[in-house]
């Protein structure tokens, strides 16, 4: 009788504690008052014992990715865009000792620019495509662009993603149109709505909608009372049926697909991902993606979803938009869909009928909203915990992503992909976790991609700089982009 | 224990948590300089088993989607009870899904993160 009146006590500290999540603001580590200038510090980034960090660079616009050529001179790609929509022109710079940067190559305004591969003498640059479609370039030692395949359906909310190569074929990510696979008012928020009114998800293959459809305001006119009725990948104001066949295609949405060295038609390799943004092939040739998960927005909200690893299965489907890491979202009895119920908005309903396969599991669950992206496994003993795999973590991007009630993210994390164990590796050192413009000092701000040097040694985080989130959305920071080596002290 | 003491421990619990600073939060390897001894296989299983089912929410005993899990201040029986039962937006997990030892070992490990 005590111990039961003492639960109940105590569980009402718990509730009084934890508040009712819906009362509570939130507290993202995009969420900041006022943005600060960047300022550069190692010694305010916290490492595990026996490691060291330092600057490499600094003032670079949207850097997203790092690659080192066969003299080891290191290069880094600045996207060219950034959500909130900055559009600039996307650059290959060789990083010279000292910081300063050479400009090997300038892009079209296409991007982002997310990928960059070093591969027989020539650099290989997946183009995001928010304006024309997503592409994949050759770029000579000399600046010379060519394109290998362009047309990639990228106009959407995520682009053409980070690329590989291995066994003669470049591997790379193609993010989805939308959120939950319906278009909706907040893709009008990201931009491309407006530009492209008929753009909407492509399957890979084949498949049959339940007829599941979503009444939403008609963000394409003025009239503040008209509505309209949206199903699964299709147009934005179009229903769909029971039973209708929406026809896959490749390129298509949601997948990893491939194409020869020298250029050609994509092929699919899997498919029913988000945003499969990071790429990375193991020691023992297995191919890994870091997807990230729905946001709680839009006409189908999902709350609670992580960003996962998977080890990509050709051929296999992995579940967007019903799934979320393996789970069915709308499984009967209803426990797991009731996990990925956004607070307030109900059941999040099935729009395809006959999976095509049961979706994989994945090997490591991410943070929900921690944006895990680029990816590189340590191979050597030089640097340590060699076969792990590190991911570098963007950071949510609350509250438009929907509320976290602390910054998720903002470090570069190791990731055992026997059991699916993650320890934090890089992180601010401060009494919270965050950015360094939220926490205060001079440490990390979005690290977007990681990449080990060819010998193994050492490890660079590229930084992508200050990102500020408010209620209107994304407000990046030109010029606030790091790069910082790793390295061990003994 | 008579209703009166229940109620100043209750009290004391509510200061402990909500009034006063936070416990050190952070328990992670480049805050602590360490990382759970997972020689015990419980402690082993039961952080494999955080990371499927409870990190995605609470990093690193962290605060994230959910709050924070290192500073909080209950006995193991009621996180436990939480688990089973769910709290406000916290999902439950009945025993097919984490088991009666399953669960024990996720809470011996939240344990020894919150000991670093």
């Amino acid at each position: 009788m005590n111990k039961a009146l003492f639960s109940v006590i105590a569980l009402s500290v718990l509730l009084v504690q934890s508040g009712c999540y819906k009362m509570r603001k939130s507290a993202g580590g995009g969420q900041i008052k006022t943005i600060p200038a960047r300022t550069v510090n190692a010694g305010d980034i916290a490492l595990p014992p026996g490691y060291k960090i330092e600057m490499v660079a600094q003032g670079l616009t949207f850097p997203s990715a790092a690659a080192f050529d066969n003299k080891g001179d290191l290069y880094v790609i600045e996207t060219g865009y950034s959500y909130g929509e900055v559009w600039q022109y996307p650059k290959l710079l060789r990083i010279n000792p000292g910081g300063g940067t050479t400009t090997i190559a300038t892009g079209e305004k296409n991007g982002p620019w997310t990928g960059l591969y070093y591969h027989g003498g020539n650099f290989y640059v997946s183009e995001g495509g928010q304006a024309e479609g997503g592409k994949i370039l050759k770029i000579t030692p000399e600046g010379k662009i060519s394109t290998l395949v362009a047309d990639l359906p990228s106009i959407g909310d995520h682009h053409t993603d980070a690329l590989v190569i291995k066994d003669g074929y470049i591997y790379f990510g193609q993010g989805t149109a939308t959120n939950s696979g319906v278009v909706g008012p907040d893709n009008a928020d990201y931009g491309w709505l407006k530009r492209h009114k008929d753009f909407h998800d492509i399957p890979c293959k084949d498949i049959t909608l339940i007829g599941q459809n979503y009444t939403s305001d008609n963000v394409l006119t003025d009239d503040p009372n008209d509505q309209v009725t949206t199903g699964a990948f299709l147009p934005f104001g179009t229903a769909s049926t029971p039973g209708q066949v929406i026809k896959g295609k490749v390129p298509c949405n949601g997948s990893i697909m491939r194409i020869p060295l020298a250029g050609g038609k994509p092929e699919m390799v899997a498919w029913g991902f988000r945003n499969p943004y990071g790429l990375a092939v193991s020691p023992e040739g297995t191919l890994y993606v870091a997807e990230n998960g729905y946001d709680d927005r839009g006409s189908r909200p999902v709350w609670g979803a992580a960003d996962v690893l998977y080890e990509v299965v050709p051929g296999k489907w992995y579940g967007w938009p019903d799934f979320s890491a393996g789970d069915n979202m709308s499984a009967s009895p209803k426990k797991e869909s009731e996990e990925y119920e956004a607070p307030g908005k109900g059941e999040v309903l099935p729009v395809i009928k006959d999976y095509p396969n049961i979706p994989p599991r994945p090997a490591a669950v991410f943070g929900v909203h921690s944006s895990s992206n680029g990816l590189d496994f340590s191979t050597s003993d030089a640097f340590g915990h060699k076969g792990e795999l590190f991911a570098a973590q963007f950071g949510d991007m609350a509250p438009t992503v929907g509320k976290v009630l602390a910054p998720v993210g903002f470090k570069v994390v190791r990731v055992n992909t026997r059991n699916g164990v993650i320890h934090d590796f890089a992180v601010n050192r401060s009494k919270k976790n965050g950015p360094a413009s939220w926490v205060g000092g001079s440490g990390l701000e979005r690290p977007l991609s990681v990449k080990f040097t060819p010998d193994g040694s050492a490890l660079y985080v590229v930084d992508f700089g200050i990102l500020k989130m408010t209620k209107e959305g994304p407000e990046p920071q030109t010029g606030t982009g790091v790069i910082w080596k790793i390295t061990r002290t003994n | 224990m008579t209703k009166f003491k229940l109620i100043i421990i209750a009290a004391i619990l509510i200061g402990v948590n909500g009034l006063l600073p936070s416990c050190a939060i952070r328990k992670s390897e480049p805050i602590t300089g360490k990382t759970v001894n997972t020689s015990d296989l419980h402690l082993r299983a039961g952080e494999v088993l955080y990371m499927t089912y409870c990190d995605k929410c609470h990093p690193s005993g962290e605060g994230g989607l959910g709050p924070a899990l290192n500073s909080l201040n209950v006995p193991s029986f009621v996180k436990r009870f939480q688990v089973r039962h769910g709290l406000g937006v916290m999902p439950y997990f009945k025993k097919d899904q984490i088991s009666k030892q399953d669960l024990r070992d996720i809470s011996d490990y939240m344990k020894a993160l919150k000991r670093l």
